[in-house]
């Protein structure tokens, strides 16, 4: 085991390779306040990835209703459980990650899933956090909650599957960070569907392979979202370049929302992985569980948030979610306007930051005839 | 590696002085390569009463993460014949429940036959070999066997209650063009495309590997590998037939390890019981 920094848990921690960061980093914001699950984003990755045949099962993109949704089942309480207590000291993770708690013989604390727990996707799916009493429903705020939780492979920094796989068949592009698995080197071991904390690596039974989310790297290599962004109706995505804290960029919209901002986070940071999909927590659902998913900081990145709307420059980079199918490298504020652009500074799209009205009398003047909502 | 030397050492000359007394069906010390004119690949076929049974002693692997921490399958016995240019083993071992489907966190039962690639004086790490000195191998595996028996490549093959409705490379209008259609359920099967042959349809239930090291394995071209595995009263008896080693005569003796994987025990990859080097000696005709 080697030592590398994650600054993810604020220190640094034992890793089965050598720290070793990819030219940029693909990461992404995934704003859970706007997501509806409607599964446009589940429907374009099976369509366009997973629709052959051993495929059946896989959604490389799954949305889950937390806290009782989950897909594979219990995927995440099952791993939490076996790693027993993990507290923060202020920013700093002081429990074990899943690659300091691999027992005797492993090289991470993992499980595998079976057939039946691939069996219920939509478990849990729209299941409020407790029960709803008689008119409890009348009363603000809601007495009960839950939240959508949109999810990809978050193509970690470290990733687990990579260092699971005893043969080396799983690879970070150093140009971009997409973690990929060698369709032509895989055995089929699973050791990498064992490991991933977020059971985001499947096993094909007719390839005799396992298979992953790959970012769309070929429409990422030619500056384009990739398919769960594009076809979100809720806008609730972002996809781009995430630097290190000490070079994060002002100018640009993943730093901005995670270093300087600090209002989008890693899912279950204390696992280790320093995963690269960042979350706007729910504002609506208790801090201590947003803690344990996002980590430390999800009370003060709910607080930011809900001042979104006082705060222009945030407001508009929001703005600038679903906004565009192109990669957005850069953004700026001028005025009531935000401008997204990619690495060259050419501009991709303006948005205002306050949609203009446009109010439609019930009476049409010109014919004389009262306009209905109806056909 | 010295004290696989000196393991090795101890074999042959116990081979040299048991084998020779021993009456009834013989247990010998070291794997016995019987002649024959042409080796039977079904491991109940008679000839493979005449070849001296080993009893071969499998440890867990535990060199290497991730580590088989758990022994499981304790023993194997192993018999070999040989027609002078192929040599085939029959492997067999006691399994309370015949794994030959994979899917999520169900593994296949496995077996497979080390050989060094040359016939150096030192052998190679029993282990997978090394970097400088690699080792073939041939594995055999119960869902290709399945495959190879005839089951079928699809997923109602593997879930006889699989509902499926639309695979997009079955859409009527492809069916007047077979090429475009397997294009793109070629664009869905990467693996297949790249000629990583992990699952059916196959032609054998056996592949052809070599080995530099734990994690090196890689296929290597056919050269009349074949084999073929039946379960029965809780027992693999499998025929894995691969080429001589290249030099090897009657009278010679070179070296061979086993491995065995029990799919319901989640051994695939590096989870495994193994053997170290045994000896094998190709018997010249008494």
């Amino acid at each position: 085991m080697a030592r590398v920094n994650n600054w993810q848990i604020g220190r640094e921690m034992s890793y089965w390779y050598p720290e070793s960061r990819p030219r940029r980093q693909f990461a992404a914001v995934f704003d859970t306040n706007k997501c509806i699950a409607c599964q446009s984003c589940t429907l374009a990755c099976k369509t366009t990835w997973t629709s052959g045949k051993g495929q059946e099962y896989m959604l490389w993109n799954n949305v889950e209703t937390k806290p009782y949704g989950s897909y594979p089942l219990a995927y995440d309480v099952k791993l939490l459980e076996l790693l027993g207590s993990q507290e923060w000291e202020g920013d700093t993770y002081a429990g074990r990650t899943i690659f300091e708690a691999a027992p005797a013989g492993e090289r991470v604390l993992g499980w595998g899933p079976e057939e039946q727990d691939y069996a219920y996707p939509n478990t849990g799916e729209d299941d409020c956090a407790g029960q709803v009493d008689h008119g409890a429903r009348m009363a603000l705020p809601h007495m009960s909650w839950f939240f959508y939780l949109a999810r990809i492979c978050n193509h970690c920094t470290y990733p687990a599957c990579l260092a699971a796989c005893p043969r080396g068949s799983i690879y970070k592009r150093p140009e971009d960070g997409i973690v990929l698995v060698d369709q032509g080197r895989c055995r089929g071991y699973q050791e990498c569907v064992r490991g991933c904390p977020y059971k985001k690596v499947f096993y094909n039974p007719l390839t005799g392979t396992s298979e992953k989310c790959i970012a769309c790297y070929p429409k990422i290599e030619q500056g384009v979202q990739p398919q769960c962004f594009v076809n979100c109706i809720g806008k609730i995505r972002l996809a781009g370049w995430i630097s290190t804290p000490e070079k994060a960029r002002l100018d640009n919209p993943i730093d901005y929302l995670v270093h300087i901002r600090k209002i989008a986070l890693p899912l279950f940071p204390q696992f280790g992985l320093e995963p690269h999909v960042y979350y706007i927590p729910p504002v609506h659902v208790p801090e201590a569980f947003n803690r344990q998913l996002f980590g430390p900081r999800a009370a003060q990145a709910v607080k930011a948030y809900l001042n979104a709307k006082n705060d222009p420059d945030l407001a508009g980079l929001l703005c600038l979610f679903g906004s565009t199918e192109m990669v957005v490298a850069r953004f700026k504020r001028q005025g009531e306007t935000v401008i997204g652009s990619d690495e060259s500074g050419a501009t991709l799209v303006q948005v205002p930051l306050k949609e203009p009205v446009f109010i439609r009398p019930a009476i049409d003047p010109r014919l004389q005839v009262i306009r209905t909502n109806c056909p | 590696m010295r004290a696989e030397g000196m393991l090795f050492a101890a074999a042959l000359a116990a081979a040299m002085g048991l084998t020779s007394c021993s009456r009834g069906p013989e247990r010998a010390p070291e794997v016995l390569a019987e002649s024959v004119r042409s080796i039977p690949l079904d491991p109940a076929d008679k000839a493979w009463t005449a070849a001296p049974e080993h009893l071969a002693k499998l440890v867990p692997q535990d060199l290497v993460e991730p580590r088989l921490v758990t022994p499981t399958t304790p023993e194997l016995l192993v018999r070999a014949l040989t027609d002078g240019s192929s040599i085939a083993f029959r492997l067999e071992w006691a399994d309370d429940d015949q794994s030959d489907q994979t899917g999520p966190s169900r593994m296949a039962d496995a077996c497979a036959v080390q050989m060094p690639t040359r016939r150096d004086k030192d052998l190679p790490d029993p282990q997978m070999g090394q970097e400088d000195r690699p080792v073939y191998v041939t594995y055999w595996r119960a869902d290709w066997q399945a495959a190879v028996n005839g089951r079928g490549d699809a997923i109602a093959d593997l879930y006889p209650h699989a509902a499926v409705d639309h695979y997009p490379f079955e859409a009527g209008p492809l069916e007047a063009n077979p090429a475009a259609k397997q294009e793109m359920a070629g664009r869905y099967a990467p693996a297949k495309i790249l000629g990583n042959l992990r699952s059916g349809p196959r032609k054998t239930p056996v592949e052809p590997l070599i080995s530099a090291g734990p994690g090196t394995l890689t296929p290597v071209a056919w050269q009349g590998e074949d084999g073929k595995g039946v379960f029965a009263e809780r027992r693999w008896r499998v025929v894995i037939k691969r080429k001589m080693p290249e030099g090897l005569r009657p009278g010679d003796r070179t070296a061979v390890a086993f491995a065995v994987w029990q799919g319901s025990k989640q051994e695939s990859g590096a989870r495994k019981m193994r053997t170290g080097w045994i000896g094998l000696l190709w018997r010249a005709n008494q």
